[in-house]
């Protein structure tokens, strides 16, 4: 086991070193630079100060050495479309808004969706069925995007029920005083909605297929004939097992949703990650840019470690390491 | 063909096939998917949509009533119904939105098409020769693979497309980077599973030549799963295509996109709520088309499923 998890993160390792070259070569292999003069002409000088200033002078491999040196120790450096913080208090300051939408995002897709999930597997081919099979269809083929404009145009805009976009009061949600002045902010009603229902259908159909497995199994008509009532044989019995495979395939769900959707973002004006990313992008923000991808690839590499140590924690007959064929 | 059906070999070995029965028994899983599919309500509604875009994609010149690119400023912001000339109304410079959405269907079924190619062509072989032949050039793909999908496929289209610009061929190919990965990893998995399958090890025993066994045993039986995974990846594409546009960093306005219709939107939601209605709509068919027939297609032509 402990074999196995140090060649996991050894292989992640590998991973962000690849990923940082990539993205550190792509940056630097397109025409444009951060402190290209098209609007202010400056001189030769001050410019090639500037360049020395942040290290572009140097040779491109001699660049990356000092910047993985510092990153490292969590310094990425300044960010070029703000320069009066750093690259790190930025992103910790914008990841706070999307965890916030994250957060609210996970305990709803969960909530519902593993109920849905068991109400239709429990009820399997009844009309809640075909309705939550028909409604996971939709959530799932629907791009975030796509509901957000519709939830816009008919409920924010035609119905004139929740606001259109911003995050203004939703600060609201961090601040005590606020809920205490009776004080209820609905900026986030519509993002949460917009950005659940895709991962809520995946989650719906993953535990109604997998409940549905259990259900039938003999442990099952054993509980039920030893005269246990229907709530335990459905929680204690059918559920946990119907857990074991849902944990790989929901598990990955958890960073997706904690980085955000840069769509989300976009549609409702949300000034979080995902919204950083394309602004970054667009300025040619090398040192942002780098820090969130770097970021986003050990999210992701530590989620599929963590979804299969608790694989393993949650259904003993399975051996990591040893389904390779060693 | 009829080397796909596992019956034939059957049907070679019987001595004398009764003829009714044979007629009955001979049915290639091509027969036998085609009619599994037709029975499925769901993916024959799912397919005359696809079906139905593919038609206004192809016939956009004819079809469409103006011009993509034809504006009319003093007929601008018209809803629908509002001008007989215009069924959908108009967009904020006065073009026609009907003409602009069939178009539309023309570019996202294009993008769509023409990744699913090039992610053929780069994937299958890719897969194939790591699977087949394992050892150095697997490990080395499979460590590709493993650093692609450790960073989301669109946030890298993302950071390529604003790097050196949108337009049609920019995103097509920001989209292909990481478009092979789901090839590549499948025929990778079906060639390994399927190598070690008794009636390979049984052709190769009766003395089948490795070119005979990968066209007669591996292609074929590759072909289902990757129909399915086809099916599947031109939504993605699109969908891909869309969220680019969306964002403004995709298909550049005069070309209509429906995504890029969606997104220059915004900004009139609460008034001309068309603007964003049709082209969400549109994405959100095209969508649900594509998957009723991908689902369709996979029960369809698995062959575990018993009828």
């Amino acid at each position: 086991m402990a074999r196995y998890i140090l060649g996991r993160l050894f292989s992640l390792l590998f991973v962000l070193f690849a990923v940082s070259v990539i993205n550190f070569s792509l940056m630097h292999a397109v025409p444009g630079g951060p402190f290209d003069e098209d609007k202010q002409p400056l001189p030769p000088a001050a410019k090639a100060n500037i360049m020395r200033k942040y290290g572009l002078d140097k040779p491109l491999w001699q660049q990356y050495v000092n910047y993985m040196k510092n990153a490292v120790q969590f310094d990425f450096g300044i960010p070029y479309q703000q320069p009066t913080t750093t690259v790190t208090a930025l992103i910790a300051r914008t990841w706070q808004i999307t965890a916030q939408v994250g957060i609210m995002t996970i305990l709803f897709a969960f909530g519902v969706g593993i109920t849905l999930g068991i109400v239709a597997a429990y009820y399997q081919n009844s009309w809640i069925d075909n309705f939550v099979t028909f409604f996971a269809m939709l959530g799932l083929t629907m791009p975030s995007f796509v509901i957000a404009s519709l939830f816009i145009v008919i409920i924010a805009g035609q119905m004139d029920l929740l606001p259109m976009r911003g995050w203004g009061d939703s600060a609201c949600l961090l601040n005590n005083a606020a809920w205490r002045n009776g004080f209820f902010c609905t900026d986030w009603i519509l993002p949460v909605l917009a950005y659940a229902l895709g991962p809520m259908s995946v989650i719906a159909r993953y535990t109604r297929a997998s409940v549905v497995d259990v259900i039938r199994s003999d442990y099952v008509r054993t509980a039920r004939a030893k005269g246990l009532n229907e709530r335990s044989v459905m929680l204690r019995h059918v559920f946990r097992n119907a857990l074991i495979p849902m944990v790989t395939v929901l598990g990955p769900i958890i960073p997706d949703l904690m980085t955000g959707s840069i769509f989300i973002e976009s549609v409702f004006s949300i000034p979080g990650l995902g919204k950083y990313f394309v602004t970054s992008t667009f300025n040619r923000d090398y040192p942002m840019i780098m820090a969130i991808a770097l970021l986003i690839s050990t999210l992701w590499g530590i989620t599929y470690l963590l979804t299969d140590i608790a694989y393993t924690l949650i259904d003993p007959r399975i051996r990591l390491g040893a389904e390779g064929g060693k | 063909m009829e080397n796909v059906n596992p019956g034939s070999l059957q049907m070679a070995l019987a001595p004398t096939p009764h003829a009714g029965l044979e007629n009955q028994r001979h049915r290639t899983l091509w027969q036998d998917g085609i009619r599994r599919f037709s029975r499925n309500r769901l993916a024959v509604f799912g397919l005359s949509i696809v079906i139905f875009f593919l038609l206004l994609a192809i016939f956009a010149d004819v079809i469409a009533p103006y011009s993509y690119k034809e504006a009319n400023f003093s007929k601008a912001k018209l809803f629908p119904l509002q001008d007989s000339a215009h069924p959908l109304g108009t967009d904020v410079v006065g073009r026609d939105y009907l003409s602009r959405l069939i178009y539309g269907a023309r570019t996202s079924l294009s993008v769509g098409i023409i990744i699913q190619l090039i992610a053929l062509t780069v994937g299958v072989p890719l897969g194939g020769m790591a699977g087949y032949l394992g050892g150095k050039l697997d490990f080395v793909l499979m460590r590709v693979v493993e650093v692609l999908t450790a960073f989301p496929g669109l946030l890298f289209a993302i950071l390529i497309v604003s790097l050196w610009g949108g337009g049609f061929w920019k995103v097509i190919f920001a989209l292909s980077i990481t478009g092979w990965i789901g090839y590549a990893r499948l025929v990778r998995g079906q060639v390994l599973s399927l190598r070690e399958k008794e009636y390979v090890e049984a052709a190769r025993s009766l003395g089948a030549t490795p070119r005979s066994i990968l066209f007669k045993h591996l292609i074929p039986n590759l072909l289902t799963p990757l129909l399915v995974a086809i099916s599947f990846g031109i939504p993605g594409a699109m969908f891909g295509e869309a969220g680019l546009s969306f964002l403004g960093i995709g298909i550049n306005d005069p070309l209509p996109s429906w995504g890029q219709m969606v997104g220059a939107s915004g900004a009139f939601a609460k008034v001309y709520w068309h603007l964003a209605l049709f082209p969400t709509l549109a994405i959100a068919l095209a969508m649900l088309g594509f998957s009723f027939v991908g689902d369709g297609l996979r029960d369809a032509l698995d062959p575990k499923l018993i009828e």
